[in-house]
């Protein structure tokens, strides 16, 4: 059960990325791009790391990819205003995409199936150990992230406010 | 620790002092708690230190001396700000606050024991930076500068963080003395991993630091940002990086010298012309400055080729040396600037007959970055120099010398506009905070390229 529905969702991730390379829209890449990124989400879950799971849903879905979507919707990007690529970017296109043909050919080479990942400890990415780690051992680097929290707060009203003296 | 706890009270503490309204506390509570932090600092010193936290903190000589020539700098230029960020806007109390936190995260930097403190150091720092940089908003040259700084620092701390991931991947660890452990009991089967992750680090740290091929943000970060912040961007900032550089490559990555060294050979040599040769063709002063800022990020890098206990006090003199020469230009720019509106090399004519004690110090710096006798600089530049012939670069040196006489060209030129270029101009308006600053940088430069020994032979 689990490796089949291993084999469905990393097909539907290459699948997704695929999509978001060969769409026309950038609007549909970056939606293409938001599923890819959920079946990475699924892909975590399936390897029992809860943790990733949730930030790379929270994160990269969530945020990045929704501001990444504003932006481009903003920019107003769209097939007409594309600028149109000279001779000289498609012939260095060409040989930068068989440089990395020929890596990939020859990486396979090398291939062979490896055994299924077994985890040593089957809590490896749970919330709750990564929890005892950072108020154990990374207690202090923890602490001392409150202080680029504060900056960038601060900062970032300062950045935004609206001078109310103008010299 | 001790320092860095009163480093970030004091930046709360001034932001509190903003939010009732103590304009005249800020410059006075900031002096005072600087102050005391670099007591405590320097109270360390030789204190034995362990690595603190379960190895995240190793407050010893190395970084005590780097954080008191930091928060020292910063005291020097923050004098200098006295009436200046009340020109920009009101929130003036912020402004000092970030540059505390910034200091923060330049202890946090300079103290690491492990990679995670030495990211989250960097960025403290770096955020701090980006916020500083755009400071007067309605300036395009501010809003292109924290921009620019912002999206390269981005990226160069993807560089870093990769970099970390891929050594962690390869010992296991991120502290230090573990990594330093996993390279010396395998001196032949290194994984790649580990190659690939100090190669990114060496970009990441190269970006931080400014030295070509990664210095492209540079000059148009410093010449966009408000002049003091230059000043602490181009002392402070550029010292920490480079004491951040020294550390790791001192402890963990020494054995593994001939690896590293191509790579930052090539590095150093072509931050050295790069930086010379194009400040030979600025008209700007402050753009001369960036670049010549380029340039003694390559003479730092010296310190690094030729890594040993001496390169620590190397880099330590001609850090001091170059900081407090640079405080001393760029101290002088902004009054300059604030009387012609410009910073070209010709707002400098005849500055000599009207304000002799300023041109006297100005031009004391400016032997001083050139690495004139009898000033601090030509002691920083001795000291990289023998530290790099100790291990036979005969022919890096030849080229280095080459780059210092192109340097006193440049160098000399705001010197000469100073003295023998006349020009009708009213005396240039001082208050005593700035004649305090520069009488005692210049004070400075002199005594330690008199009498080196004062620093010299701390390590």
């Amino acid at each position: 059960m689990s490796i089949s529905l291993f084999y469905l969702i990393a097909f539907l991730s290459i699948f997704f990325s695929v999509m978001v390379i060969f769409s026309k829209n950038p609007i549909h890449s970056v939606l293409y791009l938001i599923i890819t990124f959920f079946t990475f989400t699924i892909h975590y879950i399936l390897l029992n790391a809860q943790f990733l799971a949730i930030v790379n849903f929270i994160v990269y879905m969530g945020a990045i990819m929704v501001l990444f979507l504003f932006l481009l919707m903003l920019l107003n990007l769209n097939e007409d205003s594309e600028p149109m690529k000279s001779n000289l970017l498609k012939i260095a296109g060409v040989i930068a995409g068989m440089s990395l043909l020929i890596t990939l050919v020859g990486s396979l080479k090398s291939l062979h199936i490896s055994d299924p990942v077994i985890l040593q400890t089957q809590d490896l990415g749970l919330v709750k150990n990564l929890g005892k780690v950072l108020f154990s051992e990374f207690l202090l680097p923890f602490e001392v992230s409150s202080i680029l929290l504060l900056v960038a707060m601060v900062g970032a009203v300062l950045l935004a406010k609206k001078d109310t003296k103008r010299i | 620790m001790n320092t860095l706890i009163t480093l970030s009270i004091l930046a709360i503490v001034v932001l509190y002092l903003g939010l009732f309204k103590a304009k005249k506390a800020l410059l006075p509570v900031t002096m005072f708690g600087l102050a005391a932090a670099l007591g405590l600092a320097v109270i360390e010193w030789n204190s034995n230190a362990v690595p603190i936290y379960s190895g995240m903190m190793l407050f010893d000589n190395f970084a005590v001396a780097f954080s008191s020539i930091c928060i020292f700098s910063s005291m020097l230029i923050l004098l200098v700000s006295k009436d200046y960020f009340e020109r920009i806007s009101e929130h003036v109390a912020e402004y000092y606050a970030i540059i505390i936190f910034a200091l923060a995260g330049i202890v946090v930097m300079v103290s690491y024991h492990n990679l995670s403190m030495l990211f989250i150091g960097i960025e403290i720092m770096s955020l701090s930076l980006y916020i500083l940089a755009g400071i007067r908003k309605k300036n395009f040259a501010s809003n292109e500068a924290a921009l620019k700084y912002f999206l390269m620092g981005a990226f160069s701390t993807g560089f870093l963080l990769f970099g970390i991931t891929l050594l962690y991947g390869a010992t296991g660890s991120f502290d230090l003395l573990e990594i330093k452990q996993y390279v010396i009991s395998n001196p032949t089967i290194i994984s790649p991993l580990f190659y690939g992750g100090l190669l990114l680090l060496i970009i990441g740290l190269g970006f931080k630091v400014g030295v070509a091929p990664f210095h492209f943000w540079a000059p148009d970060v410093y010449e966009g940002s408000p002049t003091l912040i230059t000043a602490f961007m181009s002392t402070v900032v550029k010292t920490a990086g480079f004491a951040a550089f020294l550390r790791i490559f001192l402890i963990c990555f020494a054995p593994l010298h001939d690896f590293w060294m191509p790579p930052l050979l090539v590095m150093t040599v072509a931050t050295l012309f790069i930086g010379n040769i194009t400040a030979l063709y600025q008209h700007s002063f402050k753009r001369m400055l960036t670049y010549s800022s380029v340039s003694h990020a390559g003479y730092m890098m010296f310190a690094i080729i030729a890594l040993g206990t001496a390169s620590v006090n190397a880099v330590f003199v001609y850090a001091t040396a170059y900081s407090i020469a640079s405080i001393i230009a760029f101290a002088v720019l902004i009054l300059v600037k604030r009387q012609t509106g410009s910073d070209s090399f010709d707002s400098f004519n005849g500055l000599a007959k009207r304000n002799p004690f300023m041109a006297f110090t100005l031009t004391v710096a400016m032997l001083s970055l050139a690495g004139i006798p009898l000033t601090a600089g030509f002691i920083g530049k001795f000291m990289m120099f023998s530290s790099a012939l100790s291990e036979y670069h005969i022919w890096l040196i030849v080229l280095a010398v080459v780059n210092a006489v192109i340097g006193i060209f440049y160098y000399l030129r705001v010197v000469v506009a100073m003295y023998f270029k006349d020009a009708e101009r009213s005396i240039v308006a001082e208050s005593p905070f700035f004649k305090v600053v520069l009488a005692l940088s210049a004070i400075i430069t002199i005594i330690l390229g008199i009498y080196p020994g004062v620093i010299s032979n701390l390590f």
